[in-house]
């Protein structure tokens, strides 16, 4: 984590719209997260939090991602509201008649909900550093037999579900409103044939997104069409299998598995394809 | 059968599987074998691998074997990695973090946790299948309960759930204060808390180990 309340213009951008910032702030999990981190800074004690100061640090901080015109996640309004009362209700002189109600100290709910959460955090961090599959380790990776797993079988949709899930993907993928691309792409599907079949070359398998995505984003909007309609094309040609797990009622689940049907050097598909394009 | 012979088949049968396969699976094919016998073989294999300074070893992962590359390799076998490399956000490992401990759990049981919506998290861990759907909860609403599935195993290299680290006592933190959080995460504290399904005795994976029947189903 980077220290708090540094912003950084990187001085490149352009200075009329909202993109001008290269904001170098401390990512926050959330207002616990947040809260939990001006806890440590102030070295306070999390059962006995000073509840004015604290809160005080954690409005500005939200100050500054106002300033910063960052967007402000409902959760961390919320908790502001429940410092405020908390700081109010500390405010009262303690009311006799309440005083064997659980909650006694205001604080105390708050106090727990951090504590929970500190643990999770905690063994996040753990869990994260085990040898992950596919990260750190990798696994020997036999196929033999084309290996559908058993909770998984053949899609069977029809072409207002294809058309469905096509929308769906641009939609998630954020193109659902106006495009502004601006760069000129000349993609046909033939080459998103090739690409496909080329992501298949190693497993025979891969997840339908896994396709449409370059590292960490998301293939521009023409990619994706063109991956789609590539997609369509090589099952139709019996040179791929569509695979979704299901749930216990039959219903699709999960990820899309794109499965090569025949083996690994058979280049069958691509005489297909020269034939038809 | 030959010893040496039997541990050669534990070994081709190991190599062979796309997935990883379970000690009574592998006892299964061979004669006059136990499941105990092929945990004993794969822990000869992997001495035999540890003493050759071979560049994989066995592990237990999901109740089965599988043969996995040494972690000091990965830098190069990234590069030649075909498949989407796997990255894990914070926000996916506190909720990873969560739901196993915590499972089945609803989804506005771990945003009361986590303090944040938990929505497009939960949908990218049930798409890369490290969560599944376990049903729902009985209760008004009939909320859809999630678990953690046999490919969160895998990925995170544990034979079973319990092989997870231990869930530090909510009064061992109050006690140690904020200062050192960061420090190391004192497994000591395990006793007090009912709640945790996770009764674990080590977090150090360690492939062939032995392990009694394992029972990655989740359910408590």
């Amino acid at each position: 984590m980077t220290t708090a309340g540094t912003p950084m213009p990187d001085g490149t951008g352009d200075f009329g719209s909202n993109s001008a910032y290269a904001v170098k702030l401390p990512i926050f999990e959330g207002p616990l997260d947040l809260l939990l981190h001006l806890i440590r800074i102030d070295e306070v004690d999390v059962t006995d939090i000073p509840i004015a100061r604290i809160a005080e640090q954690y409005i500005a901080y939200l100050d500054l991602m106002r300033d910063l015109q960052l967007d402000i996640a409902g959760e961390y309004l919320v908790m502001a509201a429940t410092l405020a009362w908390i700081k109010s209700r500390m405010l009262l002189p303690p009311d006799p008649s309440a005083l064997h109600e659980e909650g006694a100290d205001p604080r105390a709910e708050l106090m727990a909900r951090l504590l929970e959460y500190q643990r999770f955090k905690e063994v996040a961090g753990e869990i994260g550093e085990r040898h992950l599959l596919g990260r750190d380790v990798f696994s020997a990776s036999a196929h033999g037999v084309e290996a559908t797993p058993e909770a998984e079988r053949e899609i069977e949709v029809g072409v207002f579900q294809l058309v469905e899930a096509m929308r769906r993907m641009l939609g998630r993928a954020g193109y659902s409103g106006a495009a502004h691309e601006v760069e000129t792409e000349t993609i046909t599907v033939r080459e998103r044939m090739v690409a496909v079949m080329e992501a298949l070359a190693g497993h025979g398998v891969c997840e339908f997104e896994a396709l449409v995505r370059e590292d960490d984003h998301w293939a521009s909007r023409a990619v994706i069409v063109a991956t789609f309609l590539a997609i369509l094309e090589l099952t139709r040609l019996e040179a791929i299998r569509l695979y979704q797990g299901v749930d216990e009622a039959g219903a699709p689940v999960g990820a899309i598995h794109v499965r090569r049907r025949g083996e690994a050097g058979d280049r069958g598909w691509a005489e297909r394809v020269s034939e038809l394009m | 059968m030959e010893r040496e012979h039997e541990r050669r088949i534990v070994e081709a049968i190991i190599l062979a599987s796309p997935e990883p396969i379970a000690p009574a699976r592998i006892a299964a094919v061979l004669p006059q074998c136990n499941p105990s016998q092929v945990r004993a073989r794969v822990d000869e294999l992997n001495a035999e691998y540890a003493e050759q300074r071979r560049a994989f070893e066995i592990w237990e992962v999901a109740g089965g074997y599988q043969l996995r590359s040494l972690p000091e390799f990965a830098p190069y076998l990234k590069q030649i990695q075909t498949t989407r490399p796997l990255r894990l956000s914070p926000a996916s490992l506190e909720t990873l973090a969560v739901i196993a401990y915590r499972q089945p759990v609803t989804r506005a049981e771990i945003e009361q946790i986590r303090g944040v919506d938990a929505g497009a998290v939960l949908r990218s861990l049930l798409d890369r299948q490290l969560v599944r759907i376990a049903g729902h909860r009985e209760v008004p609403g009939r909320p859809i309960v999630y678990a953690t599935s046999r490919r969160f195993l895998e990925v995170f290299g544990l034979a079973k759930l319990g092989d997870l680290p231990t869930l530090r006592a909510i009064e061992a933190l109050a006690e140690a204060g904020m200062a050192e959080e960061d420090d190391a995460p004192a497994p000591s504290a395990a006793a007090g808390e009912g709640a945790d399904p996770l009764v674990d005795p080590d977090e150090e994976r360690e492939p062939g180990e032995e392990q009694d029947a394992p029972a990655p189903s989740a359910a408590h």
